[in-house]
């Protein structure tokens, strides 16, 4: 009798077991889905990153790639958002971007979601929320927030340790990172794969510039920052030196020789395209980040930072208005719009001509949704 | 790799589940359940 | 609600169920996770619960394989053989006999990076030759324990420094010297302290009472087969990637442990699994509970206020900090220290030499695979020599590790002058 309550009693716990991973799967579920995005008029063609790369068919690593312009030649700028999909500002970036851009001259191609499969999990221990949503005029658009690494149920199990392309040692976890994958392989794991695609369209596009867009925490050295590769040194600091005239203060930093696998390395170096990477400081992905809440996304507001800047620990000021998403992506849209205008200088014989591109000035005083499509819209 | 990693899950996870039958005290068996989620959803593809 | 207040209601929660209700750890890690989870307004919040402990999937897994491995090495006889060998070789000479097991105990943590591959590998094998030789149970525990800590920190692969330099984007170069410094004398140090005392020289006579039975005359040399399969691929992957596949841990365990059904005595690999997760079920269930418990600490804000109020300490409270901070954290895991308070750490003491303040917080965060409840290297240790309280263990790593982590603060300390030297 006692054993057949025992197993009664084992069978429950099992059943209990079964019906916990039952209700946290529509959860898990949720995350793979993808939110739509609405490209504006201006869209040329709306590829598959895997017609760069076949080996990317039918994985969770392909993604849609956004082009625009190149009726009339001139430029091609490659942008890229979503590389880590735990920095807002560097996705929401590019999709105001593909939703409201035109190109008369050159060609600009935008990867909104550059690691797709990292959009589809949340990282173990950092406690996300699943996205935010941001305000348009038709009604609310929600966006994921996802993880830094590729998904594991896609990429697994991580080595010991990561020896990435470029030959630099890691931690085995950063190879589910696609900001260490570069110049990627053709026959290597799922995000050394999205790594190799991506240097293919920029060598058979045959990028002139192009640009990482990211974020980092606000105790992280560099912060507010353009790195630049050697390529782009000249048109960095010009860059610079005009987004300081319209009130942006950024640093430059050279993209460092012995720190391989990074996209402001690697594009340099194996396609001899000017490569820059943004950055703007986020404290919802930082260590010393509060409570998860929509407000640390959206509003940037947390008291840990307020109080570490008093103490000197972080790379940007940080006080209890916070740096909200909006002025997070008002700095990525000045940063492009003047280092395409700066290639416009230095390249006049490969100009770039961009219209409907959202001003900084207007996206910080009206806000992100003003500039996005309402959720409705076919 | 991953397919290897899988069949070691599901190794494991069978395992579990005869361990949780095969006890006897209760807290342990809790145990079990509760380390037998992760196995479950990393099995189905879940998280 | 503060945050302070549900951190503290968390553990006040976690306090009486393990210690008043007598739960087990695990189960009352998993509980107090879900209590502050109710309290800071999150619900049940089990999607958070559930992802928590997924921080510890692959670790479990490597757990649960280097588990069975063991037991396929005792019950084929390759464990006994094995201390036979070392026996014969070394017990005429104590001073070589400890150093040598050091090493022995050291070379998987140095290969891999990680403590509990040390102890249940290596370990295992030098246990039963400790003991033979006349060194209690709980000091060849705690000589284990503080081995693999040790090799964990040793160089090549140091993951607490790559993780740390991963956080500030600090190649993994130029560590190999910085990390000898610390790890040398405490390797030294810790074995003769542990050992020299209490280790007897025996007479050949004597030694061929307590040698265990060798099986080599039964089965020749293909009972080794599983260790040097199971060492080399775990050295291949790491010294000659390429050449040799990285398989990972949890598969190189299991080749090995298939390996073993053939090589040694008869064994059937069912009813082994299930010893080694009945054994290792306590530990599993911890991480869970621990990875719980982190996740909602992260989502309330209770993780954000701990490492800011560590931060926030003026300048020589900061070194202070540290000490305490960085080895308490690894009550979590030595990896999730480096990672959460050690990137910070370091930011915070950006204007010295980054090399040597990330190898110093290394040896001071590897101290965390000690701190109970969950004490990796502790808890491990005390299952291979076979001592029920780990706690037992761990009172004699406390010497070792406090001269461990007096070594890291004074490397911490005197990095501008070491910078020099160097």
């Amino acid at each position: 009798m006692k054993c057949l309550k025992d197993r009664l009693i084992s069978g429950l716990l099992l059943l209990l077991s079964l019906a916990l991973c039952f209700f946290s799967t529509q959860k898990f579920r949720e995350q793979h889905k993808k939110e739509t995005l609405f490209p504006s008029e201006g869209l040329a063609s709306r590829e598959m990153l895997s017609s760069y790369f076949p080996g990317l068919i039918d994985t969770p690593g392909d993604t849609e790639v956004y082009i625009y312009g190149g009726q009339n030649p001139g430029g091609n700028i490659l942008i890229l958002g979503g590389a880590h999909p735990n920095e807002p500002a560097g996705y929401v970036t590019a999709v105001i971007l593909i939703e409201n851009i035109q190109v008369s001259q050159g060609k600009i191609i935008v990867i909104p979601r550059a690691n797709n499969s990292g959009f589809t999990h949340s990282e173990p221990q950092e406690g996300n929320l699943r996205g935010y949503s941001l305000e348009t005029p038709g009604g609310k658009r929600f966006f994921r927030f996802g993880s830094r690494l590729t998904n594991p149920i896609h990429q697994w199990p991580d080595p010991t340790l990561y020896i990435n392309p470029s030959g630099q040692k890691l931690s085995g976890q950063e190879s589910r990172n696609l900001n260490r994958c570069y110049p990627g392989k053709p026959k290597g794991h799922l995000t050394e794969k999205i790594a190799f695609a991506i240097m293919e369209i920029i060598k058979k596009e045959k990028i002139d510039l192009a640009i990482d867009l990211h974020e980092a925490a606000p105790e992280y050295p560099v912060v507010n920052a353009i790195v630049f590769h050697e390529n782009s040194a000249e048109l960095a600091s010009y860059s610079l030196m005009e987004l300081q005239q319209i009130g942006f203060e950024f640093r430059l930093e050279l993209s460092p020789n012995n720190l391989r696998g990074l996209s402001h390395r690697e594009w340099g170096d194996h396609a001899q395209v000017m490569a820059i990477l943004l950055e703007t400081a986020n404290p919802s992905q930082g260590r010393l980040k509060g409570k998860s809440s929509l407000s640390l996304i959206i509003e940037g507001k947390d008291r840990n930072y307020s109080k570490a800047a008093k103490f000197g620990l972080l790379f940007v000021p940080f006080d209890s208005e916070g740096i909200p998403v909006k002025l997070r992506v008002a700095r990525h849209l000045a940063a492009i719009k003047i280092l395409l205008s700066s290639f416009n200088e230095l390249n006049p014989e490969k100009r770039i001509e961009v219209n409907h591109m959202p001003s900084s000035s207007q996206v910080k005083l009206k806000g992100i949704g003003q500039f996005l499509c309402p959720p409705y819209r076919k | 790799m991953f397919i290897v990693y899988h069949l070691i899950v599901f190794y494991l996870a069978s395992h579990f589940i005869w361990y949780l039958f095969r006890e006897n005290e209760f807290w342990k068996r809790v145990s079990v359940a509760l380390v037998l989620i992760m196995f479950f959803l990393r099995l189905f593809l879940i998280k | 609600m503060s945050e302070a207040a549900i951190f503290l209601f968390m553990i006040a929660t976690f306090a009486l169920l393990a210690m008043v209700l007598k739960l087990p750890i695990g189960v009352s890690l998993v509980f107090s996770a879900l209590a502050g989870s109710l309290l800071g307004g999150e619900g049940a919040a089990l999607h958070h619960l559930v992802e928590g402990s997924f921080g510890y999937f692959d670790t479990i897994l490597i757990i649960v394989t280097a588990m069975i491995f063991m037991k396929v090495l005792q019950e084929s006889g390759i464990l006994d053989t094995v201390t036979a060998l070392l026996l014969k070789s070394f017990y005429r000479r104590k001073v070589a006999l400890l150093l040598t097991v050091m090493a022995l105990v050291m070379f998987p943590g140095m290969i891999t990076g990680s403590s509990t591959t040390a102890v249940l590998s290596t370990g295992a094998l030098v246990a039963p030759v400790l003991m033979k030789m006349g060194l209690s149970r709980v000091k060849t525990g705690a000589l284990i324990a503080m081995g693999a800590i040790l090799g964990m920190i040793a160089p090549p692969v140091n993951i607490l420094v790559m993780i740390m330099g991963g956080g500030v984007d600090m190649p993994y170069v130029g560590f190999t010297f910085p990390l000898l410094i610390i790890v040398i004398p405490l390797a030294v140090s810790t074995s003769l302290w542990l050992g020299y005392k209490n280790i007897k020289i025996i007479e050949y006579n004597q030694m061929k009472e307590v040698l265990p039975e060798s099986f080599f005359k039964n089965y020749g040399f293909r009972l080794y087969l599983p260790l040097i399969i199971v060492i080399g691929l775990l050295l291949g992957q790491s010294l000659m990637p390429g050449i040799i596949p990285d398989i990972g841990i949890p598969a190189i365990f299991l080749l090995g442990s298939f390996l073993g059904i053939f090589c040694g005595k008869p064994l059937n690999i069912l009813k082994t699994t299930q010893k080694a997760i009945e054994e290792s079920m306590p530990i599993l269930c911890i991480l869970v509970g621990v990875g719980m418990f982190i996740q909602i600490m992260t989502l309330t804000g209770a993780r954000g206020w701990i490492v800011t109020s560590f931060l926030s300490f003026p300048p020589l409270l900061l070194y202070l900090g540290i000490a305490t901070s960085m080895p308490l954290f690894g009550a979590v895991s030595a990896f999730g220290s480096a990672s959460i308070l050690g990137v910070p750490f370091i930011l915070a003491m950006i204007d010295k030499n980054a090399i040597l303040t990330s190898s110093a917080l290394s040896a001071v965060a590897g101290l965390g695979d000690l701190m109970p409840p969950t004490a990796l290297a502790g808890i491990f240790a005390a299952q291979v020599v076979g001592e029920a309280n780990y706690f037992r263990v761990l009172r004699f790593c406390l010497m070792p590790a406090l001269f461990e982590l007096v070594i890291g603060m004074a490397v911490l300390l005197f990095a501008p002058l070491l910078d020099k030297l160097i």
